[in-house]
């Protein structure tokens, strides 16, 4: 349990073998991942990128055909490397037979926690996302969001130091999704490590410091969330430029836009937005604005995977 | 603690298939009937009256052969649809774990696939023990009570037949985790279930069968599959106090169960979800 790293995966590759076929389809090809402790990471890819199976691989549901997948820097194919794992999966299939408190009784049981302790937590957590009233309801009848926010309570119930979701808010409600943010985050500030596989990109630059992109099971780009969307260029925004400056300038810039008198220069260097600032100068113009601008996470997710 | 939760998560699966509250039901019945229906009279010690729903049969029977008669007639009962509905009822316990969205999060626990499965199991066969013995016990007091009659040699068919549940229930087991189908569970350990005592019939068939290798086939399938029949004969013996060949059935029927067991966690440990 002295690793740096949360997740630690060398070299993960997963065949899959056609029974009669004999076709091979490498799910994941050499992945090579490093999720530092206390980050909260995001996996994106498109549909079939291999997202899935490499958290299975992570969960040692799936086995890998070749590389290493460490938790905490244990083998994840160790039962006790799961210890300290909260997992919440997609489209997860609760024993309808349950009720809310009945479920969280049983998963935390299975997670080693002792029978007192249960009894404690679960009202604890039903509060925590918001069911403590529907405790003694049988979970065939609860909504997708409810059942989302009860496996969530299952995922954090045994206190775990990494907490896996695939697709944490998916059927919840707005409100639900800021109330699920709101307490990840409170996990993240107690130093859990969250790694999210989601696809929905503004939840995923919402709540992750950190992101990979798998494409075609490789890791296609992976960083901070900050490094990966700036350096885009710069914006100059100019109050009532003279015409034939701002003809000049638009040969300079990547774009230009008008609104209200002000006329919005984009640059793609920082030289050329200060060449522009020196022209501008010369002719006395109003400088309103410069500020470096950013992509979205959806603009580097479809350059990436466009590749 | 991890499996005492796993042993009582199959009880509430079972609870809530009513196939399990049918065995139950059926179970209750019988019991209600000795209780309430049948009435046994002692006369002279060893004979009795007999009355049932009320009525007076004309028969004046051994009261010893009478109750013997009667736990016979549960064990056989036990045996054939007892058997038939617990393995009907269990054949999908283990396919609804295996399905996406519910085995992952299993998995993603602190045990090995091994406990998952044996938890299972013996939860499974925990549930039909108790069923058993709720109906083996009840029927043995009710007729102690009525008729002094405490015949312990009955109790064995609780043993006997969970025994040969646990043995049905490894090859439900087993195909369920490998074909992850109920239909395909049930048919298959039915099917062993009605094979057995034709297979029973050994030394009838090895003169009839003409070829050495027709007669070594028969012997391979009756030395290699578990003898439902025979341990269903062995019980029936011992409760009517005859002696029975040996203890071959026993042990063949337990390496029959482990083995397949043993597959069903070998297929289950490598397979990926």
């Amino acid at each position: 349990m002295d690793s740096a790293y949360a997740i630690e995966t060398q070299d993960l590759t997963k065949v899959y073998t056609s029974r009669w076929t004999r076709r091979e389809v490498r799910a994941i090809d050499g992945v090579s991942l490093q999720v530092r402790r206390g980050a909260v990471f995001g996996l994106l890819g498109p549909n079939g990128a291999g997202k899935t199976t490499f958290v299975k691989t992570l969960l040692s549901a799936v086995r890998p055909t070749h590389g290493t997948a460490l938790i905490f820097g244990r083998d994840a194919s160790q039962p006790e490397s799961r210890r300290p794992i909260g997992y919440l999966p997609e489209n997860h299939r609760f024993p309808t037979y349950f009720t809310g408190a009945g479920m969280l009784d049983f998963y935390a049981a299975l997670s080693g926690v002792d029978a007192s302790r249960r009894k404690k937590l679960i009202p604890e957590q039903l509060e925590l996302v918001g069911l403590s009233q529907w405790a003694s309801m049988r979970i065939g009848k609860y909504s997708k969001g409810m059942l989302q926010r009860l496996g969530l309570a299952q995922a954090l119930i045994h206190s775990p130091t990494i907490l896996i979701l695939d697709e944490p808010t998916d059927g919840v409600d707005p409100v639900g999704r800021r109330q699920i943010r709101d307490i990840l985050g409170g996990f993240e500030e107690r130093g859990v490590t969250i790694f999210v596989n989601s696809h929905l990109l503004a939840e995923v630059e919402t709540l992750c410091r950190e992101v990979a992109i798998l494409h075609k099971g490789k890791v296609a780009l992976s960083g901070k969330m900050q490094d990966l969307t700036a350096g885009k260029g710069y914006r100059l925004t100019v109050a009532n430029p003279p015409e034939a400056l701002a003809e000049e300038l638009r040969g300079r810039a990547t774009s230009m836009a008008v609104r209200d008198g002000l006329v919005d220069f984009q640059f793609s260097s920082r030289e050329l937005a200060n060449g522009a600032m020196d022209l501008l100068r010369a002719e006395r113009c109003e400088i309103e604005a410069l500020a470096p601008t950013t992509s979205t996470l959806e603009e580097v997710f479809v350059r990436t995977v466009s590749k | 603690m991890v499996t005492i939760a796993l042993i009582r998560d199959t009880f509430r699966e079972a609870l809530a298939r009513k196939i399990f509250w049918v065995l139950f039901g059926l179970s209750t019945l019988l019991i209600l009937f000795f209780l309430f229906l049948l009435r046994i009279d002692i006369v002279a010690g060893a004979s009795a009256t007999v009355s049932l729903f009320g009525r007076e049969t004309n028969a004046n029977p051994n009261v010893d052969r009478l109750v013997r008669g009667v736990y016979g007639g549960i064990a056989t009962f036990l045996y054939t649809w007892g058997m038939f509905l617990a393995v009907f009822a269990s054949s999908g316990l283990v396919p609804s774990i295996l399905e996406p969205g519910r085995i992952e999060l299993l998995l993603s626990k602190p045990l090995s696939r091994t406990h998952i499965l044996l938890g299972r199991f013996a939860g499974n066969v925990l549930v039909v023990l108790l069923n058993t013995t709720y109906l083996v016990l009840g029927v043995w007091t009710i007729l102690g009570v009525k008729t002094g009659i405490w015949s312990p040699a009955f109790l064995i068919s609780i043993a006997t037949t969970t025994f040969v549940f646990a043995v049905l229930l490894a090859v439900v087991v087993l195909i369920g985790v490998w074909l992850e189908s109920a239909a395909a569970a049930t048919m298959i350990t039915v099917a062993l279930m009605i094979i057995s005592p034709i297979l029973a019939q050994t030394s009838l068939m090895m003169r009839l069968l003409s070829s050495e290798w027709s007669r070594n086939l028969w012997r391979v399938l009756y030395y290699s599959l578990p003898k439902v029949y025979e341990l269903g004969k062995m019980t029936l013996d011992a409760i009517q106090s005859r002696t029975f060949a040996g203890y071959a059935p026993i042990w063949s029927s337990a390496l029959f169960g482990a083995v397949a067991l043993g597959a069903a966690l070998a297929i289950f440990a490598r397979r990926d979800f």
